[in-house]
């Protein structure tokens, strides 16, 4: 390279530099509340109007922390602990009932700095499984806490414990006994892509954080734990990739490795974060017969939502100006 | 080039371990020594037989760790760490590499052989995961034998609790925090399969769960790539999806399968803070057996001729 070639280049990379650093860093966050779970024929303007107000609320409530210099960790929780808390989603109080009819409860939390992350699956008294599996990753040496044991640690930790009748709502109970009629009907019915909640998001410090909570399959068995615990199957973050958190069939989820592969592509194939979220959901995923969508984010703030699903409840907002919500594939 | 390749026998492959840890090779004793790798042989000469007939690389893989958790001397079935209460809690995976199809079973306390159940998860459900007392139910439902949770406590395990509780040092057992057993093959077929079992670790608080059950992380195999079982420290191969990792790194980056598990047990674990064992068999059956721990249980043995034991 000749001389003054290169010394324009250094007195652009200086120009660039100090540009560079009085710019805010960007913020961003991207929720999902499931994927698949409704036909759009079936959707009333009251119920989508409802479900639009429940993203919202978990979108704002989130952004507002990263807006006031909060932690990507703190938005996750407060945004998931949101749709817990609302029994439209299937998380939390309004979880689906496994097939003795009871509220069977997964979370996990992963903070992409570190990395390090907490989970909790089949829980059946926590009120916010999201909170429980934040104490495991911060007040204990362990990630994955199961069933009782976890509860134990719910009691040691002051967590809220509930009785199971907090979950349980008359369209869940509705919900299982008609699963229940078509299983009688069809044995061989395959379970349709169940609903479940997540956040993605990037903080000012440029830290990564993802976080996922589900009731799992409306009827499944005792003890089923499907992909939204699992560390790189439903949930993953990485500060030097991306985050991810799973909504969908998670069987195929944990099969495919698919929050973490995404991020795999992202570091190691130099992907774009859509191309490698198209990649998993519409390549990898679909090729082995899994439905579901996931929402991403990456270091530079970029979100990726998408889905092979009819749908995925989902909502978008960044430092940009952006903030949308939608249900369907035309972004309605 | 077809042709000859269809002449020639396919390339048959089986590694197994029985945990990784730091035994100063002063403490262990001759005949504990003895009593490991005649362990390691049948669970080894085991799952090769079955290659070598023909069978399947998941069979060979579960039979080598069938045979690994009923020996009590390793972490996994009879013989198991106990958890602070005194009880097993027994965590297994196995993943079949052809179709990317799993099972995993985590915190059950009376399946003689986790890695069975395991097996029917994959094959019998439209699950890969079930924990605790439905893992159970599941196993009765599938008429798999259930004993009592003595059934797995062994003198020398609840002895081991017992120093650990009182904060001596532990006597020359498999290392209290680092058992766990597993075995990857490939076969005749060119199928790749991997499975892992273990009781956790010594003391550990009821519910937690490591990273042999968990699909990526302790466990993985797709065809044509890798098959990785893992043992160590368990949370810090978790965070780091550490048997994805080494198949992503082979797929995705052409590193070699030795070169990626070198990456992942000195470089990446390190720096989070873990320590801990690999073993991976390649697409081509090269086997790898790696570990930055003092030692690992670890034996491989191959078509080629190939065949051995060892501990450090």
């Amino acid at each position: 390279m000749s001389r003054p070639r290169l010394l324009a280049l250094l007195c652009l990379a200086v120009a660039i530099g100090p540009a560079r650093a009085s710019e805010p860093r960007p913020l961003a966050i991207a929720i999902h509340g499931g994927a698949g779970v409704i036909d759009p024929a079936k959707m009333t303007p009251a119920h989508a109007a409802s479900y639009r107000a429940g993203l919202a609320a978990a979108l704002d409530a989130g952004y507002a922390i990263l807006e006031r210099g909060g932690s990507s960790l703190d938005a996750v929780t407060a945004a998931v602990r949101t749709m817990e808390d609302d029994p439209q989603f299937n998380a939390g109080r309004g979880a689906v009932l496994n097939h003795d009819g009871d509220a069977e409860l997964d979370a996990a939390i992963m903070d992409g700095h570190g990395p390090r992350a907490g989970a909790v699956a089949g829980v059946r008294h926590v009120r916010n499984p999201i909170e429980l599996a934040r104490r495991v990753m911060e007040k204990s040496p362990h990630v994955l806490l199961v069933a009782e044991g976890a509860e134990e640690f719910a009691l040691e930790q002051g967590v809220v414990l509930v009785p199971r009748e907090y979950f349980r709502t008359a369209a869940r109970v509705r919900e299982l006994e008609e699963a229940r009629r078509q299983a009688g009907e069809l044995k061989a019915a395959a379970p349709g892509p169940s609903g479940t909640v997540g956040a993605v998001a990037l903080d000012r410090a440029g830290h990564l954080a993802a976080a996922t909570s589900t009731g799992g399959l409306t009827d499944k068995h005792r003890g089923r734990v499907g992909d939204s615990p699992i560390v790189g199957a439903g949930t993953y973050a990485d500060d030097d990739s991306c985050a991810v958190s799973g909504t969908g069939q998670g069987e195929f989820f944990i099969r495919q490795v698919v929050a973490y592969d995404i991020c795999a592509l992202v570091k190691y194939r130099h992907l774009t974060l859509a191309q490698a979220v198209r990649e998993l959901i519409h390549e990898k995923l679909r090729r082995s017969g899994g439905e579901g969508g996931v929402i991403a984010v990456d270091r530079y703030g970029n979100i990726a939502m998408d889905f092979n699903s009819v749908g995925m409840f989902r909502g978008a907002r960044d430092s940009r100006g952006r903030r949308d919500i939608a249900m369907y594939r035309d972004a309605q | 080039m077809r042709s000859k390749s269809a002449q020639e026998p396919h390339r048959y492959a089986i590694a197994i371990h029985g945990g990784a840890g730091a035994v100063p090779r002063a403490m262990l004793s001759k005949l504990r020594e003895q009593r490991y790798r005649a362990g390691l042989e049948a669970a080894l000469d085991g799952g090769f037989a079955l290659l070598e007939r023909g069978g399947s690389a998941l069979d060979a893989v579960t039979g080598a760790v069938r045979v690994l958790e009923d020996d009590p001397c390793f972490n996994a079935g009879h013989g198991a760490a106990l958890t602070r209460d005194g009880a097993a809690e027994l965590d297994a995976a196995i993943m079949d590499g052809r179709q990317l199809r799993a099972g995993a079973v985590a915190s059950v306390r009376h399946v003689r052989n986790p890695i069975e159940l395991a097996r029917r998860v994959m094959e019998k459900s439209r699950h890969v995961l079930l924990v605790g007392s439905g893992a159970e139910e599941f196993a009765l439902e599938e008429s798999l034998v259930l004993v009592p949770n003595l059934y797995f406590r062994t003198a020398e395990r609840q002895e081991q609790l017992g120093s650990e509780q009182r904060g001596e040092r532990v006597s020359d057992l498999v290392p209290a925090a680092q058992g766990t057993v597993g075995a990857v093959a490939l076969d005749g077929d060119g199928n790749l399969a991997a499975a892992t079992s273990t009781g956790g670790m010594t003391n550990k608080r009821p519910g937690r769960v490591g990273d042999s059950p968990i699909i990526g992380a302790g466990t993985y195999a797709k065809n044509g790539v890798c098959a990785v079982s893992a043992t160590g420290h368990g949370e810090y191969f978790i965070r780091a999806v550490a048997a994805h990792h080494v198949c992503a790194a082979v797929e995705y980056r052409a590193l070699s399968l030795e070169q990626a598990v070198r990456e992942m047990l000195h470089g990446i674990l390190p720096a989070l803070g873990g320590d801990g064992g690999l073993i991976a068999v390649g697409g081509d059956g090269q086997i790898v057996m790696d570990f930055s721990t003092e030692g690992m249980f670890r034996g491989a043995r191959d078509s080629a001729g190939r065949r051995e034991i060892a501990i450090y």
